[in-house]
């Protein structure tokens, strides 16, 4: 009778659990007939209380119906899981992302970065100073004479000071004369920084610009090294090769002076729009320090030889991202900075 | 300045087109400009150096520079001097030798004033100068051939002495001196100013315009002729104080050869008689010069100029490059080299004044690039620099981006802002008066900005990095700043807490970790009295935070509420990141209890947590606020506390007990009303 009832209990058990259609009516199958007070576990409880030849009889054939239940639960509760309604989950996956906070960095900043990122790999170090100068440090230190046309070739933004005749400084060489009164040659730095112009503004001018200076100091430095730092850190910014072309120009604080081109970064010097057809865009000043700087900071005159060249962040921003106007740069508008 | 293309090659006799003249001159000399062709003219533009006026503003001193590009010396055809026996019916005084190293002064008489021949207009015409008679024209074309500015009086116009002496005084303007000039305006003098004089009143402001009364006219019969030499620094004061610029004083300004102005004196009287006509006879010339110029001596080491200019350029060929500049070798000791320079090479006074000449001569383009040899070392960090970079990248992170305004400002921002115009630094030749004042603070600039975006965005979070200019009783000083903003979407929302958590993040991520913040409680600048705090840190104040006065946004047309933090940079690095330390992550359960509870208006909830820490003992994991409302006076707050033990499991007893100490203490201690 038992055994009877034992494969009826297994066959009802698998008819049954076909139907279940999640693991919650799986689950109360299992425990009608597999559970403490299910029908099989009844038959297993009793297995004890009958005669050894009984026992031995109904004993694997419960077994072996547990298992078949344990065994075919696991493998549809596993069916169960997996199945999915994909359709329900569906989603259009072109519907554009939820919007996240995002900022961004003046593009100044950016082409600083990357200005300082080359330096600091060819070993210059940053150096900074204040914008607001003391007439020493802005002229007459970097060997501009006093009521001198050169003192012209920068308008100046004078303070009405009580004391000593101050200026918003025209350019970052201040630091220069800053820089070597406390360090002894041989050296290379960088000086970027916020310089004023006592210019009016239009799409091409700007009265407070960004400019970067590169002072590098030693026994023996030349133009050709110079040269050969200005294509390198040029060839590095714009990612191609860069060739340098010098001019005569004149800066107090220089001695030769130049004008420095640099190929024209969109035809490569072929001659285009872009560089007027002439293969090189103007880029900045350099020159070799005049002894009377060297002067000025403590050092002994033709002791040492250096180079100095400077040029505007600006430009270089407005060349790289193709922006077409200068005062978008201080215009504090997120359309303009958003961008970046 | 403008040059006649013809004229350059009749001087210079170079054989190149004006375009190869321009490509030439451009690499080695002088920027090119403009190129113009007026009928058989060619005008070539150049941009002059300014340390190059005095001889290349000039078309013999341009020719001489194109001789020594071509690498041949210059010859002038006919060098002008002065005879020496000319008649002294003219006296010369100069009061001031200073200011008037020199002066030459020529009487010319049977002059009939009449136009300039046709190649002579021709030339002015092609150089920018208009012609006027042929006595003007002649004083132009000479300053335009040879570089030195002349002036023609009318000699009746002079005051005489009786026994027909002309005096003529080179002397200070007296002070409200007033004098017309050709530009028929009336000038108010000062004493700094030079002008020629006769005996009874100034004739011309010296070097920079003539006078009107004296001038040249069609019924002139007889000039005095100037050529003169005048101080630099003077001219330029005073052309720049009367804001004139003439053909004259751009020369004068740049220094001027005092030797040119025999040359110049001599030429002029040549072509007054070859175009004026036989009868003009010079019956007076005075030449006044105490202090004669001579050319001075350099000594150049060759092998520094091969070092400066990392090249080895032969001896011979600097010898050959310096000969056609018109510089002397008085001869050389093996690398060294005497020379001497003529005075009209002003800007020639030290060696490296030399190696610039050899090496653009030689040609920049020639010198090879080279890798210079330097110790290779790791470059010292700028941690001011680092810093602001790490601030710039955290802050984009949490939403901010970053803007760049104006170191300038007006009265307008200081009153708007609540400030002090006093404690101001003022700029001395502003461009405008919104332009008058250095900032104080950044935080106008951020609302103008906040004002302009808010046209296009529901929401601005922006940041600043820059300096602010302090004036605190005439002490000068420039402090650099991070100030943040926020406006929210919404009018009446608070953008206090969510600018705040920010600020919070950004400090926990630079590793500083024990910020206070103390409620500001006044009327205090641009800041909101109510809704402010210091923040402070070990002890010191590092900036504010808040909200800014209604009352100033208003000022800005601004119609949300906007929250500001302001941090001073280098007080920040100052206290430095605190090393990061790693705390053990207990094994056992925390469970988490909240509490809510009535408090009064003044009770703050940085009072009620450090309470709840001090009862708690360290079993007190964290304690967070998750709910804040106010309901007829009193403040309604909930607290999740999470509680602990970093060495067992602790029971439901002793986590009541820990709870039950916390909130009798606050009921004790703060007066709150725990809802249970």
């Amino acid at each position: 009778m038992d055994k009877e009832k034992i494969i009826s209990i297994k066959s009802k058990f698998l008819i049954e659990i076909t139907k279940a259609q999640s693991e919650k009516e799986l689950y109360d199958i299992k425990v009608k007939y597999a559970g403490r007070n299910g029908e099989l576990t009844k038959i297993l409880k009793n297995l004890k209380n009958l005669p050894a030849e009984k026992r031995k009889e109904i004993g694997p054939l419960a077994n072996q119906a547990r298992q078949v239940i344990e065994k075919t639960y696991e493998k549809r509760r596993k069916e169960l899981g997996s199945q999915i309604d994909w359709e329900k989950e569906k989603i259009d996956v072109t519907i554009p992302g939820e919007k996240a906070s995002r900022g961004s960095l003046h593009p100044i900043t950016l082409v600083y970065r990357e200005i300082e990122k080359i330096f600091s790999s060819m070993g210059f170090e940053v150096v900074e100073g204040p914008e607001l100068e003391t007439d020493w440090y802005n002229f007459t230190s970097l060997n501009f004479p006093l009521d001198h046309p050169a003192r012209d070739m920068q308008d100046t933004f004078w303070i009405k000071s009580p004391k000593e005749k101050m200026v918003l400084r025209t350019h970052t060489s201040p630091v220069q004369v800053r820089y070597m009164e406390k360090q002894k040659p041989p050296f290379r730095i960088i000086v970027p920084g916020r310089v004023y112009r006592n210019e009016a503004t239009d799409a091409a001018h700007e009265h407070t610009l960004h400019q970067f200076e590169a002072l590098v100091v030693g026994d023996d430095i030349n133009v050709g090294h110079f040269k050969y730092i200005a294509k390198e850190f040029f060839s590095a910014f714009f990612g191609k090769n860069i060739n340098i072309r010098l001019r005569p120009s004149f800066f107090p604080f220089t001695e030769p002076s130049f004008e420095f081109d640099i190929s024209c970064t969109v035809c490569g010097g072929k001659k285009c729009p872009s560089c007027k057809n002439s293969g090189w865009l103007e880029i900045g000043g350099a020159g070799m320090v005049n002894q009377n700087v060297f002067v000025s900071a403590g050092y002994l005159r033709n002791r040492y030889q250096g180079f100095a060249w400077g040029f505007g962040i600006e430009r270089l921003a407005m060349m790289k991202y193709k922006i077409d106007d200068i005062r978008w740069f201080e215009s504090g508008d997120l359309r303009f900075i958003k961008q970046f | 300045m403008k040059y006649s293309y013809t004229w350059l090659k009749e001087l210079s006799g170079t054989k190149k087109s004006p375009k190869q003249l321009a490509e030439l001159l451009t690499m080695r000399s002088f920027e090119f400009e403009n190129i113009k062709t007026e009928g058989k003219e060619t005008q070539l533009e150049f941009s002059i150096l300014p340390n190059r006026g005095h001889d290349a503003l000039s078309h013999i001193g341009m020719a001489r520079e194109i001789c020594a590009l071509e690498r041949r010396k210059f010859s002038q055809t006919s060098p002008f001097h002065l005879e020496t026996k000319f008649p002294s019916g003219m006296e010369v005084k100069i009061t001031d030798k200073k200011l008037c190293p020199r002066y030459i002064g020529a009487v010319l008489e049977n002059i009939k004033v009449t136009a300039s021949p046709k190649w002579m207009q021709e030339r002015l015409v092609v150089c920018g100068i208009k012609p006027i008679n042929n006595i003007v024209d002649i004083t132009n074309y000479v300053m335009l051939e040879a570089g030195q500015p002349l002036h023609a009086f009318d000699a009746k116009k002079i005051y005489q002495i009786p026994d027909t002496k002309y005096q003529i005084l080179i002397r200070r303007a007296k002070k409200n001196e007033e004098i017309k000039l050709l530009d028929e305006k009336i000038y108010k003098l000062t004493e700094n100013n030079l002008v020629i004089a006769d005996f009874k009143k100034a004739l011309a402001l010296a070097g920079v315009m003539g006078g009107f009364e004296s001038s040249i006219n069609s019924k002139t019969t007889s000039i005095i002729l100037e050529s003169a030499n005048f101080n630099s620094t003077s001219i330029r004061k005073t052309r720049a104080l009367h804001s004139i610029i003439t053909e004259s004083s751009h020369r004068f300004e740049r220094d001027i050869d005092p030797n040119l102005a025999e040359t110049a004196m001599a030429r002029a009287i040549i072509l007054i008689k070859e175009i004026g006509g036989k009868n003009i006879e010079v019956t007076a010339l005075s030449d006044v010069y105490p202090k004669k110029a001579k050319p001075w001596q350099i000594k150049l080491d060759t092998n520094y100029a091969n070092s400066l200019l990392g090249e080895k350029i032969p001896i011979s060929k600097m010898k050959n490059i310096l000969e056609n500049l018109g510089i002397k070798l008085l001869g050389n000791l093996v690398s060294k080299l005497n020379v001497e320079v003529p005075t009209y090479r002003i800007d020639l006074k030290t060696q490296e004044d030399l190696i610039e000449e050899i090496g653009r001569i030689y040609g920049y383009e020639n010198i090879k690039e080279q890798a210079p040899c330097v110790e290779i070392k790791t470059p010292p960090q700028n941690a001011k620099r680092d810093f602001e970079n790490k601030l710039r990248d955290i802050l984009v992170g949490l939403g901010f981006s970053e803007v760049m305004n104006y170191s300038f400002y007006g009265a307008e921002d200081v009153a708007k802002c609540n400030l002090k115009i006093e404690d101001h630094i003022e700029v001395a030749n502003p461009l405008s008066s919104e332009q008058q004042y250095l900032r104080r603070n950044l935080i106008s600039g951020l609302l103008k900005n906040i004002r302009l975006n808010l046209k296009n965005f529901s929401e601005v979070q922006i940041f600043e990095i820059g300096e602010k200019f302090c004036n605190d009783k005439e002490k000068f000083s420039e402090i650099p700043l991070l100030v943040g903003a926020l406006a929210n979407d919404d009018a009446k929302k608070s953008p206090f807490f969510k600018l705040k958590g920010m600020f919070q993040e950004l400090l926990q991520k630079t590793g500083i970790r024990n910020a206070e913040y103390k409620a500001l409680n006044e009327e205090y600048k641009f800041w909101h009295p109510t809704r402010a705090a210091q923040i402070i840190i070990n002890g010191k104040k590092i900036g504010r935070i808040g909200e800014i006065s209604p009352i100033v946004l208003k000022n800005y047309g601004i119609k949300r509420r906007v929250a500001v933090f302001g941090l001073k940079i280098e007080e920040l690095i100052k206290i430095g990141a605190q090393d990061k330390q790693y705390n053990s992550i207990s094994k056992f359960p925390t469970v988490e209890r909240d509490i809510s509870m009535f408090v009064g208006k003044e009770t703050k909830y940085a009072d009620i947590v450090s309470n709840i820490q001090k009862n708690g003992g360290n079993l007190v994991k964290n304690v967070e606020l998750f709910d804040v409302f106010e309901k007829e006076g009193e403040k309604s707050l909930a607290l999740r506390i999470k509680i602990g033990s970093n060495s067992k499991t602790l029971t439901s007893g002793e986590i009541d007990a820990v709870m039950e100490k916390i909130v009798s203490s606050l009921e004790k201690n703060l007066k709150v009303k725990v809802r249970k």
